[in-house]
């Protein structure tokens, strides 16, 4: 059997009386770039909160690593690898770009208070690493010209490339991405899209909704299709788009 | 009164009122944590102060001591408030900050009860002069106010000063980028009730007599206005914050003699406090100094060096 990476079971989520996540199971196995598709409302964003911690599944059980991270807390669940960036970017706009990038960073003995008091030189070096590799990501995403400026000066398209910039500064072994290419131009949208590729040959494996669908039935691997909170179709990009109903659900009757 | 004694007690005031101004900073100005019970915790720091002193132990200790008091109480009022919105910190320690004054001024025999309690100075030189305490005053008080405000400078150019920030910007991002907000808050709360009970045992062995009445609301009120005057997340804005409101309080206090007013003169201080907040969050809100970033020296060696250079011209 093949290994699985994030295992979601019998997963419901309801708000007073509207169940937006609806006994939803699915497994994500790595190496892979996985595709979660629906229309708006569907409960897209709100699977991905409740498996990142930001809300309790009302029933269900969620493994990441064969470890049940359920009751786990936002932060516990990044120590382990799974990282999310939100669907509207929710940056530090106060903050310099550079800096939003280095909050993100893993294992920086910096972020203790003693350490960042007493023992300074015990982070210098990991400081000057994280931050070299925050300008390549920066560079990649081409904002590294604006790596100085406040993150609240940014554009709207620039916000939603930063806020995948610290997705994958976490250096996660699951990054969770909700819309990313949404308000950014095609270009860049589909470099983003290549870049995701390149880092999934290594290894990094990615979950993603997406309103562009032409860009991710290009990249991903396996496509999940949402409605009314239930999974109602999976399958490979080709098939999926083929399938009748999913014109159905997605673009409504005629 | 000797004009020399006036303008030396005022340079002691302006580092006791730093020292305050400081610790609210880092909780306020870059934690986010609104804390409307500074004025309890300089009440520990005080009362802890005075009554290890007058039972003889050195200053130093009681100081510290202070210090620590106030930071575990600190850290204790804080934990039930660390998972809820910060606006709820504020109202459990403005409240907590009333309760204690109500118990330090109904139990006599803490410290005297509303009677009050003397202090007595922290190093005495026989045969000193007025003018001498003031200096050895200023020694002291400077010499605390230094290494917070050294400290704090670290704090502010460090990655904790980073995610302190992030905090204060957006918690539910930084919690999902791995930082336990409620560790932070409960760090930062604890550190700056330290420095406040640091000020508060510095300003009863200046005053020699601390009685609760000192340690009424308006005294937080005096440090918001500080931070929020010089600037919240700047700690040169905390300094010039706590120094220009000790100065209108003078001039307040010099003017009123010579003025015919309506009103009662002995609040006008008041009235200029008011209209100048007023001003202040409407036309600077960010205060007079702008918020400091964070530096650090990772970030001189990529700009400096090769990283920016090398983006800029490719």
């Amino acid at each position: 059997m093949e290994e699985v990476l994030l295992k979601i079971e019998e997963v419901s989520k309801h708000f007073g009386g509207v169940y937006a996540v609806n006994g939803i199971s699915l497994d994500i196995t790595p190496g892979k770039i996985w595709g979660l598709v629906g229309p708006n409302g569907s409960g897209k964003s709100t699977l991905f909160n409740t498996v990142l911690g930001i809300h309790k599944p009302d029933e269900g059980n969620i493994y990441f690593k064969d470890r049940c991270i359920t009751n786990l807390v936002p932060h516990q669940i990044y120590d382990l690898g799974l990282v999310y960036t939100f669907q509207v970017p929710r940056l530090f706009q106060a903050l310099k770009v550079l800096d939003n990038m280095l909050v993100a960073g893993r294992g920086h003995q910096g972020d203790k208070l003693l350490f960042s008091l007493f023992f300074r030189k015990s982070w210098q070096k990991k400081e000057i690493e994280l931050a070299e590799k925050a300008m390549e990501i920066l560079e990649l995403l081409k904002l590294d010209h604006l790596a100085l400026s406040p993150a609240g000066e940014l554009s709207g398209g620039q916000r939603k490339l930063l806020e995948l910039g610290k997705g994958l500064m976490a250096s996660p072994t699951l990054l969770l991405l909700d819309e990313p290419a949404a308000g950014v131009n095609p270009n860049l949208g589909r470099s983003m899209f290549e870049r995701i590729e390149d880092l999934c040959q290594k290894g990094l494996s990615f979950f993603i909704i997406e309103h562009r669908l032409e860009l991710l039935f290009d990249f991903a691997h396996w496509v999940y299709v949402m409605d009314k909170g239930k999974i109602v179709l999976e399958g490979k990009p080709q098939e999926v788009a083929q399938d009748p109903s999913f014109f159905h659900i997605y673009l409504g009757d005629e | 009164m000797d004009p020399l004694v006036y303008v030396l007690d005022f340079i002691v005031l302006v580092g006791i009122f730093s020292i305050f101004s400081l610790s609210l900073n880092i909780e306020f100005g870059f934690a986010g944590l609104a804390n409307f019970g500074k004025v309890a915790f300089v009440l520990i720091g005080a009362y802890t102060y005075t009554l290890l002193s007058n039972i003889n132990v050195p200053f130093y200790v009681c100081l510290i001591a202070g210090a620590t008091a106030s930071a575990i109480i600190g850290f204790l009022v804080s934990l039930p408030t660390l998972k809820l919105r910060e606006d709820y910190l504020a109202i459990v320690v403005l409240a907590f900050g009333e309760i204690l004054k109500v118990i330090v001024k109904s139990e006599d025999w803490i410290a005297g009860g509303v009677w009050g309690i003397p202090v007595y100075p922290a190093i005495s030189v026989t045969g000193s002069s007025a003018r001498l305490d003031m200096v050895i005053n200023i020694a002291l008080v400077y010499f605390c106010l230094f290494i917070s405000f050294f400290l704090l400078q670290l704090l502010a150019n460090s990655p904790y000063g980073r995610v302190m920030r992030a905090i204060r910007e957006d918690e539910v991002a930084a919690e999902a980028l791995g930082k336990n907000r409620a560790k932070y808050r409960a760090q930062v709360f604890a550190l700056g009730s330290a420095i406040a009970g640091l000020g508060g045992g510095l300003y009863a062995q200046y005053l020699q007599f601390i009685d609760p009445y000192m340690f009424a609301p308006m005294l937080t009120f005096t440090i918001w206005i500080m931070v929020l005057l010089g600037g919240p997340g700047n700690n040169w804005g905390a300094l010039l914050g706590a120094g220009l409101v000790q100065l209108f309080d003078r001039g307040a206090n010099i003017v009123k003699d010579y003025l015919t007013l309506p009103i009662d003169p002995s609040n006008l201080q008041y009235i200029i406090y008011g209209i100048l907040i007023i001003l202040v969050l409407l036309y600077r809100p960010q205060g007079l100094l702008k918020e400091s970033q964070v530096k650090t020296k990772a970030m001189e060696s990529i700009f400096n060096g090769r990283g920016f250079a090398k983006n800029r011209r490719g």
